[in-house]
C-alpha cells in the first residue's frame, strides 16, 4: 500500500568528505530499528571497498525507514544518499531533486568546506528545507557557535535550529529525526495525474539487468505495468517494483511522494539516464520532469594492458564497468608504444582513479594509464572542428586555425592567511581572476576562471598544500577558449613515446618538458643499458636525462641456506617487471606515464 | 638412485663478522661443548639417515660458523657415521670451511687423518685495514700462511675465500688492487677459489648501518670492473671461472656447491642447517633445524625430529624449476632447462618465459641450444634482472 503522502518525508544528506555523513546515515537506520547488531558495522551503506577505504561514497544508496515519531504517528522515511565528490555533481543534483529536506552536516571541529557550499546551492536550487547538524561535537577541538556563525555567514542559512550531534556517539540522532518529521515537508503530488517519476539512480545486477531508482512524482506505478522511459523513448515491462530497508524488499506498487527501485529486463544502465522521466506507455505524461541533461565525460586517458594477452579480459571488464556507470565511456585505441588499449573518459580524476582501481582489483588487471587530457576543439583550415581526446592525435600546426580547451569556473574557500598563496597558484595555473569576496572576516571565496588542464595537474594538491589543507574547491565548465597550446613528446632512447606526449601552453612548455625528463629519470630504474630521456617539441629537443647503465646486477652468494630468500627476492622482481611495459629495450614503469602529474 | 650431499653446521666463531648472516655465535673455543655437539649432530643423523640409504653420496659440507674450531676428532666422528649411513661414501668430496686463525699445519693434517679432503680457507683480503673494517681476526700474512699451511699438509685440494668490493670511506676500491690480491692468493697454487662481491645482508651490522646510510658503499661500476678483472687473472693461471664467484682448475670444482646449482638433495644436519629433499612427483620440502644452539641439541638428544625443525617450505614443481633457473644460470655450462622440466613433470616454457628469453636471446644476454640456458661472459654480472625476467 503506498502511504499517505502526507506520512512521507525525503531527505538526503549533504556533507563534506569526513564529514560523518556515513556514520549518521547508519546511526539513523540503527534508531529506526532497520539494522540488526550484526549489520552495524561501520558504514552499511558504502557497499564498495574502494568506497569504504576512500571513506566516500560514489554510488548513492537509498533506504526506506519506518519512524514512530513523538506524536505517536508512525512516519515513512527515504533517506537518499548522494555521491559525496565534485566529479559526480550531476548525480548529486539529480538525488537532490527527489527530495524535500536535506540535512546539512557539518564537522564542528572544521567548518564549512567548497564542496559543501556548492552542493547546499544545488539544494537550495531545488528547494529543499535545509535542516543544519553540528557533527562531531564529542571532538575536544568542536566549537559549535563558531561553526553556526560560519554557516550563517558563508551560506546565508539560519542556523537557530541547528542540531548538535555526534554521530559516532549517537548524540542528537532522535532530534534529527523529529526536525525531520515536523520540517520537511511532506511530498505533494498529484495521484490522478499521468505516472512520472524521476530517474535519480541506476546500477547493473547480474539478475535483474539495469535497475534504476526512482522518485514517483505524480500517479502510481505498479508491478506489471507498460512503461516509457522518455529522454531514450524506450519502452518496458515492469518485473519489480521494491524498496531497500534496508534489505532489498519487493512490492506490488508505489504512490506519489514514494521512493524505490524498478527492473524492468533492462540490459544496460546505458539507457536508464539519470534525470529521465519514468511514464506510462499508455497514458504517458506529456511533460517530462525538468532538469535532464546529458552527461559528458570531462578527461580523458588511455588504459592499456601491461600483458597484450589480456587485451581481451580488459574490454570485458570495461564493458562491465560501462554497464554500470554511463558516465564512464571507452573505445579502442592504439598507441606506438603501448599496443593495443582503450581511450577512456571519466567525469573527472577522482572518477578515473576508481574505475583504475576497480579494474586491477575486481578483475585483476595489470594496467597502464596514460597521463589525462582534456578535450581540445581543433579549428581547421578546412573550416572544420575536430574533437581531440588523446594529445597523440593532435592534427599538425599549419593545418590549425586554433585550439581551443574547455574552461572552468573554479571557487575556493579558503581562511584570508592563505589567500595570497592561492591567489599566486592560480596565477600560475593560467587562471583569470573573476572575483575576491570575504564571506567574513576570516573567510574568503575566491573565483577564477582557469582551463581544465591545469587544474587536472595536480591542482588540488597543490591548493591543499599552500593553504595547509584548509582550502576546498569546486568547479563547473563554463565553456572554450583558445590559447597558444602546442603538443610536448618525450622520446626514450630516440623513440617517441607517444603515450607520453602531453599538450601545453607555448609558455610552459620548456619548463615542463625538463620536469618532465628529471621526473622520468627518477623514476625509470636502472638498466642494463643507458637510457636517454629527451623531451621534444616537433623535431626540436628541449631537454634530456640520462638513466646510468646499471653496471652489476648479480648475487654473490648464492648456497643451500640462501636459495629461498634469494629465489623470493627474484620473484619480488619478477612481479615488480610485470607492472613494466617494454618499450624497444627499455623497461618503463606504470607510473612513468602518469609522471606528468607528479611534477612540481 | 640420484646422488645426495650433506651439509653439516658449526655455529660458533671466535667473533662473529659484520657482513656475515649466517647464524654463528661468538665463543672462545675452550668453551665450546664439542662432544656434545657432536653427540647432537649424531642424534639428529640417526633421525634423518633414511635419506641417505642407498643413495650414492656426493660429498659432505662442514660450514658454519667456523667449523675447523670444532676438535678434529669429534668433527670425525660425526663424518664417519654420515660416511657409515651412506654405505661408504667412497670418493665423496669432504670439504671443511676454515679460518685463518683457527687452521695450522697440525690441524690440517688432523682434519686429513679424519677423511677430510678438501678445505676453504677464508683468507677475504690481504689489504690490513680492509681486513680490520670486515672485523677479521687475521693480518694478510696470517691469511696467506694458513693457505700455504693447508697446501703443505698434504690436504689434497685447498680453496681460499676472497671480499672483494670493500669501499672504505669514500675512497672506492680499485678494481686493479682488487684483481692483485685474488691473484696473489691464487700464486700460493690453491686449485679453487671463491671471490664475492662484498653484499650487504639484512640484519647484519653492516646492514644496519647500512640502512641508517652510515656504511661506505663501491659504486657498482667498480664492483663490476673488479669482477671482470679478477676474472681476467684468475683465467690467465688456469682456474676456469666455472661459477659466478667461484674459480676452479678444470676437475677441482667445488662438488658440494655444484650440487646446489644443479637443484640436487641435500641433507642438512646441525643448528640451523638447512636440507631440500625431493619426491619422485618433483615436490620438494626444504626445512630449517632450530638456529639455537641449546634448543637443537635438546630436541636431537629428545629424538624430537617437529622440535628440532625450525621450519618446512614446500616447493612445487614450478617453483623448484625457478629455482633451477636461478642457479643454474650461475653456471659457466648453464643448465638443461628443458631436461630439468621434464625431471620435475613440468613444462618448461610459458608464454611469458618464451617471449622474455627470445627478448634476451635477441639482444645477446642468453643463449638457448637444445634447451639448454646458459649466460655468455659478459652478462653474468647482470644474472638478476636476467633471472627474474625468466622466471
Amino acid at each position: 500500500m503506498p502511504a499517505d503522502p502526507k506520512l512521507i518525508r525525503n531527505f538526503s544528506i549533504i556533507a563534506h568528505i569526513d564529514h560523518g555523513k556515513s556514520t549518521l546515515a547508519d546511526r539513523i537506520l540503527e534508531f529506526t530499528g532497520a539494522l540488526s547488531d550484526r549489520e552495524k558495522q561501520a558504514q552499511f551503506l558504502d557497499k564498495m571497498d574502494i568506497e569504504r577505504e576512500r571513506g566516500i561514497t560514489i554510488k548513492a544508496q537509498t533506504v526506506r525507514l519506518e519512524y514512530k515519531a513523538k506524536d505517536g504517528v508512525v512516519y515513512r522515511l527515504h533517506l537518499i544518499d548522494t555521491p559525496g565528490h565534485v566529479d559526480f555533481n550531476y548525480e548529486v543534483s539529480r538525488s537532490l531533486s527527489a527530495c524535500e529536506g536535506a540535512l546539512l552536516v557539518v564537522d564542528a571541529s572544521q567548518g564549512v568546506e567548497a564542496q559543501t557550499v556548492a552542493n547546499v546551492f544545488l539544494a537550495l536550487d531545488n528547494n529543499l528545507e535545509i535542516i543544519p547538524v553540528l557533527n562531531k561535537i564529542d571532538l575536544p577541538s568542536a566549537d559549535v557557535d563558531r561553526t553556526k556563525q560560519e554557516i550563517e555567514d558563508v551560506i546565508g542559512l539560519d542556523c537557530d535550529g541547528a542540531i548538535a550531534a555526534s554521530a559516532k556517539s549517537g548524540v542528537g540522532i532522535e532530534e534529527i529525526l523529529e526536525a525531520v518529521v515536523a520540517r520537511v515537508p511532506a511530498p505533494k503530488g498529484d495521484p490522478t495525474a499521468p505516472l512520472r517519476a524521476l530517474i535519480f539512480d541506476s546500477w547493473y545486477d547480474s539478475y535483474r539487468g539495469a535497475v534504476v531508482m526512482v522518485r514517483v512524482v505524480d500517479g502510481t506505478i505498479r508491478k506489471g505495468q507498460k512503461i516509457q522511459f522518455m529522454a531514450t523513448g524506450r519502452d518496458y515491462e515492469l518485473v519489480e517494483i521494491g524498496v531497500f530497508s534496508p534489505h532489498a524488499t519487493a512490492l506490488q506498487e508505489l504512490g506519489p511522494g514514494e521512493v524505490g527501485f524498478l527492473a524492468a529486463n533492462i540490459k544496460s544502465v546505458v539507457d536508464t539516464k539519470i534525470g529521465d522521466t519514468v511514464t506510462d506507455s499508455v497514458h504517458p505524461s506529456t511533460d517530462a520532469l525538468p532538469g535532464y541533461k546529458e552527461v559528458k565525460p570531462m578527461v580523458f586517458a588511455g588504459i592499456f594492458p601491461t600483458d597484450s594477452a589480456q587485451y581481451e579480459d580488459l574490454r570485458d571488464a570495461l564493458s562491465k564497468l560501462h554497464m554500470n556507470d554511463a558516465a564512464f565511456v571507452f573505445e579502442p585505441d592504439t598507441s606506438e608504444a603501448l599496443g593495443f588499449g582503450f581511450r577512456c573518459g571519466f567525469l573527472g580524476l577522482l572518477h578515473m582513479e576508481i574505475i583504475q582501481e576497480r579494474l586491477e582489483r575486481e578483475y585483476n588487471l595489470d594496467l597502464i594509464t596514460t597521463a589525462p587530457s582534456v578535450v581540445y576543439h581543433c579549428y581547421m583550415h578546412d573550416g572544420t572542428m575536430k574533437v581531440i581526446e588523446n594529445p597523440a592525435r593532435l592534427p599538425m600546426t599549419n593545418m590549425m586555425l586554433r585550439i581551443e580547451e574547455p574552461i572552468f569556473r573554479m571557487t575556493v574557500h579558503v581562511p584570508s592567511t592563505y589567500v595570497g598563496a592561492v591567489l599566486a597558484l592560480c596565477q600560475e595555473r593560467r587562471g583569470e581572476q573573476k572575483s575576491i569576496q570575504y564571506a567574513s572576516a576570516e573567510r574568503v571565496i575566491i573565483t577564477y576562471d582557469m582551463p581544465l588542464s591545469e587544474v587536472l595537474f595536480d591542482f588540488h594538491d597543490k591548493l591543499k598544500s599552500v593553504s595547509r589543507g584548509y582550502a576546498s574547491m569546486d568547479y563547473e565548465l563554463i565553456g572554450y577558449r583558445a590559447d597558444d597550446l602546442i603538443r610536448l613528446d618525450m622520446l626514450v632512447n630516440g623513440e617517441a613515446l607517444d603515450a607520453l606526449s602531453v599538450i601545453v601552453h607555448r609558455d610552459k612548455a620548456f619548463a615542463r618538458g625538463r620536469d618532465l625528463a628529471v621526473k622520468l629519470k627518477e623514476i625509470v630504474p636502472r638498466q642494463q643499458y643507458e637510457v636517454a630521456i629527451q623531451a621534444s617539441i616537433g623535431s626540436k629537443i628541449i631537454a634530456r636525462t640520462t638513466v646510468r647503465a646499471m653496471r652489476k646486477d648479480v648475487t654473490a652468494k648464492c648456497y643451500g641456506g640462501d636459495i629461498s630468500r634469494k629465489r623470493k627476492l627474484l620473484e619480488k622482481q619478477k612481479e615488480g617487471k610485470k607492472r613494466m611495459k617494454m618499450v624497444g629495450s627499455v623497461e618503463i614503469p606504470q607510473e612513468a606515464f602518469l609522471a606528468i602529474l607528479k611534477i612540481d | 638412485m640420484k646422488p645426495i650431499g650433506v651439509y653439516i653446521h658449526f655455529p660458533w666463531c671466535l667473533k662473529k663478522c659484520p657482513y656475515c648472516d649466517f647464524v654463528s655465535f661468538a665463543k672462545d673455543r675452550a668453551d665450546i661443548d664439542h662432544a656434545g655437539y657432536a653427540e647432537a649432530v649424531l642424534a639428529e643423523l640417526a633421525l634423518r639417515r633414511g635419506e641417505l640409504a642407498g643413495r650414492p653420496l656426493r660429498s659432505v659440507f662442514f660450514g658454519g660458523g667456523t667449523p675447523s674450531l670444532w676438535s678434529p676428532s669429534e668433527l670425525g666422528r660425526v663424518l664417519t657415521a654420515v660416511l657409515e649411513a651412506a654405505g661408504g661414501g667412497e670418493g665423496a668430496e669432504i670439504t671443511v670451511e676454515c679460518n685463518p686463525t683457527s687452521l695450522d699445519e697440525d690441524r690440517a693434517r688432523a682434519l686429513r687423518d679424519h677423511g677430510v679432503n678438501r678445505l676453504s680457507v677464508g683468507v677475504q683480503g690481504l689489504d690490513p685495514a680492509r681486513l680490520k673494517f670486515l672485523g677479521r681476526l687475521h693480518d694478510p700474512d696470517g691469511g696467506l700462511a694458513s693457505v700455504e699451511a693447508a697446501l703443505r699438509s698434504g690436504m689434497p685440494r685447498v680453496s681460499a675465500d676472497l671480499i672483494y668490493g670493500v669501499a672504505i670511506g669514500a675512497e672506492a676500491p680499485s678494481p686493479i688492487e682488487s684483481a692483485a690480491e685474488v691473484d696473489r692468493v691464487a700464486a700460493t697454487g690453491v686449485t679453487h677459489v671463491s671471490a664475492y662481491s662484498l653484499t650487504i645482508e639484512p640484519g647484519t651490522q653492516f646492514g644496519e648501518l647500512a640502512r641508517k646510510g652510515r656504511l661506505p658503499i663501491a659504486p657498482d661500476d667498480a664492483v663490476a670492473e673488479a669482477f671482470f678483472a679478477i676474472e681476467e687473472k684468475l683465467q690467465a693461471r688456469g682456474l676456469v671461472h666455472y661459477e659466478i664467484s667461484n674459480y676452479a682448475r678444470s676437475g677441482d670444482e667445488a662438488q658440494h656447491n655444484l650440487g646446489y646449482w644443479r637443484g640436487t638433495d641435500y641433507l642438512g644436519l646441525g643448528c640451523a642447517a638447512y636440507g631440500t629433499i625431493g619426491d619422485a612427483a618433483g615436490h620438494a620440502v626444504r626445512y630449517r633445524n632450530v638456529p639455537d644452539p641449546a634448543r637443537y641439541a635438546k630436541a636431537a638428544r629428545d629424538g624430537d625430529l617437529a622440535a628440532l625443525v625450525e621450519s618446512e617450505e614446500p616447493l612445487d614443481p614450478e617453483t623448484r624449476l625457478r629455482e633451477r633457473i636461478m642457479l643454474g644460470l650461475r653456471l659457466r655450462d648453464g643448465f638443461d632447462l628443458e631436461g630439468s622440466a621434464r625431471e620435475l613433470g613440468i613444462s618448461a616454457w610459458t608464454a611469458d618465459r618464451r617471449r622474455a628469453a627470445d627478448r634476451l636471446i635477441a639482444r645477446g644476454d642468453l643463449t638457448l641450444e637444445g634447451g639448454h640456458l646458459r649466460l655468455p661472459p659478459h652478462a653474468r654480472v647482470h644474472a638478476d634482472g636476467i633471472t627474474a625476467a625468466l622466471f
